[in-house]
């Protein structure tokens, strides 16, 4: 079904992160990656998704969901609020705050 | 839970006296006020001025009753009452930055400076000289010092820094003391050495704390972490990633049990878990009373709309006790293995204490090991 598919990208997308990873271009990929999945939820199903996230896995949302912010096309703004009130509502400003100190960036 | 406003300006640092019926405290200025308690009120009783830029950090060493301040004019004074005045002594402490923090040992024959200077200042009394000295540990701190403790050794020090780690390196002085016995963080511990050093967390390390038995610490980093070092369990470090804002200030009040303050302004209790080696979050220590929850009329809400934007309810004022971020947290009974009161300062210029007992009744989920 839809939904599943689209969680089951979600989880593939963050599991599949390049943590450490040096080339600026296999960092754009990952993000562009994601920012298609994130896209591509419905209103309904974001809760469902951000709560099935573990603490790490919800700092690493609300970095992808700061770096779609930088970086906007049409329509995502609206979506990435959305997933930024659920992953905010999870991860509190604690998230937030882990998204301006982090040295190694997404 | 008492509190006291003292200032309308930030407290920067404060030291309680052995008995607590005085608090030495900075106003946010080159001198230190010290209050005494007179039933109910506070009454400010000395002022001691001698620096010449902000008061960082005091301490007051209970047995010997010695003040030892250091501020951003590079200098530390130790402070001995004479009668009813408190003369200072200057401490030479060979920093081109400002002293952040101070700390006594355990058996008040040193004090530990950190400074902007990258590196901490060890001073002792030269009884021949008639003088306090100092000694550096320098390597391999790369940024301010801004937090230190003491494990009850009187030898080993906790050191948290801007360059993201937290340190434990050896403070043994052979002029006064003798060599210290293993402890689980090493045996062989010459001046300087380094113990123990946490893989670098993301944020600058605002506060450090020994355990009672000195084999944990915790410290509070600006990424909004609290971490836990276990030498009983080979160094492992437990971090949590918290909710909070960053938390500025931490301390153990159990063996498994620390309260955390910060940019919350509320103090949080935090629970260790030696056997899976995990810390979790334990509550907020200022539940506000419910006020009763009144409806808005239609021309409130109306006015929310026009002025704020929202149609928010919720309440623009802090409910906590303090009005501003909390940024030191000391123990005042109990010790901190059996911590009955704690005391918290802040930005918004007051002092409140803390009952550990009233706090566990009145919070009934709350749970301290």
């Amino acid at each position: 079904r839809r939904t599943g598919e689209a969680l089951r990208a979600f989880h593939t997308a963050l599991r599949s992160s390049p943590g450490s990873a040096r080339s600026q271009a296999m960092k754009e990929q990952a993000q562009g990656t994601m920012l298609k999945v994130l896209t591509s939820f419905k209103s309904s199903e974001i809760e469902q998704a951000v709560n099935s996230l573990d603490r790490n896995g919800v700092d690493l949302l609300m970095k992808y969901i700061y770096k779609g912010f930088e970086k906007p096309s049409e329509n995502s703004s609206a979506i990435l609020l959305q997933w930024h009130e659920k992953a905010l509502a999870v991860g509190g400003l604690g998230s937030i705050i882990r998204v301006l100190t982090a040295r190694k960036t997404v | 839970m008492a509190y006291h406003s003292f200032l309308l300006e930030p407290i920067s640092c404060h030291a309680w006296n052995k008995d607590r019926t005085q608090i030495a405290l900075c106003p946010n200025n080159h001198e230190v006020h010290i209050y005494r308690k007179d039933g109910a009120k506070w009454s400010k009783v000395h002022e001691l001025k001698e620096h010449n830029g902000q008061v960082t950090g005091i301490d007051w060493a209970p047995e010997s009753n010695r003040l030892v301040t250091c501020g951003t004019d590079r200098n530390a004074y130790v402070w001995t009452l004479k009668g009813n005045v408190w003369k200072p002594t200057l401490v030479i402490l060979r920093i081109n930055r400002a002293a952040r923090c101070v700390k006594w040992s355990p058996k008040e024959n040193k004090f530990a400076v950190g400074s902007g200077s990258r590196l901490i200042s060890i001073c002792y009394f030269e009884q021949e000289n008639d003088w306090w000295v100092c000694k550096h540990i320098k390597k391999p701190i790369r940024s301010t010092v801004l937090s230190l403790d003491w494990h009850p050794n009187n030898v080993l020090l906790a050191a948290g820094s801007c360059d993201f780690k937290c340190r434990i390196f050896s403070a043994y002085i052979k002029e006064v003391e003798e060599r210290p016995s293993p402890t689980p963080w090493g045996s062989k511990m010459p001046f300087g050495e380094l113990m123990f050093e946490s893989s670098s967390s993301c944020g600058w390390v605002h506060s450090i704390c020994f355990s009672a038995s000195g084999s944990r610490v915790a410290w509070v980093s600006h990424d909004s972490t609290l971490c836990l070092a276990d030498a009983g369990r080979k160094m492992a470090v437990a971090s949590l990633c918290t909710e909070t804002l960053p938390l500025l200030a931490v301390t153990f009040i159990t063996e498994n049990s620390l309260v955390a303050a910060g940019h919350d302004c509320c103090p949080m209790l935090f629970t260790y878990e030696e056997s899976q080696g995990a810390l979790s979050f334990g509550g907020k220590l200022d539940v506000p009373k419910q006020s009763s929850q009144r409806g808005l009329t239609a021309r409130e809400r109306f006015q929310n709309l026009d002025k704020k934007a929202s149609s928010d309810t919720a309440n623009a004022t802090l409910d906590t006790l303090h009005k501003n971020s909390i940024s030191q947290i000391s123990v005042l009974t109990g010790g901190k293995d059996k911590c009955s009161q704690f005391c918290t300062t802040g930005m918004d210029g007051g002092m409140s204490i803390w009952d550990v007992k009233s706090l566990e009744s009145a919070l009934k989920d709350l749970k301290i090991k």
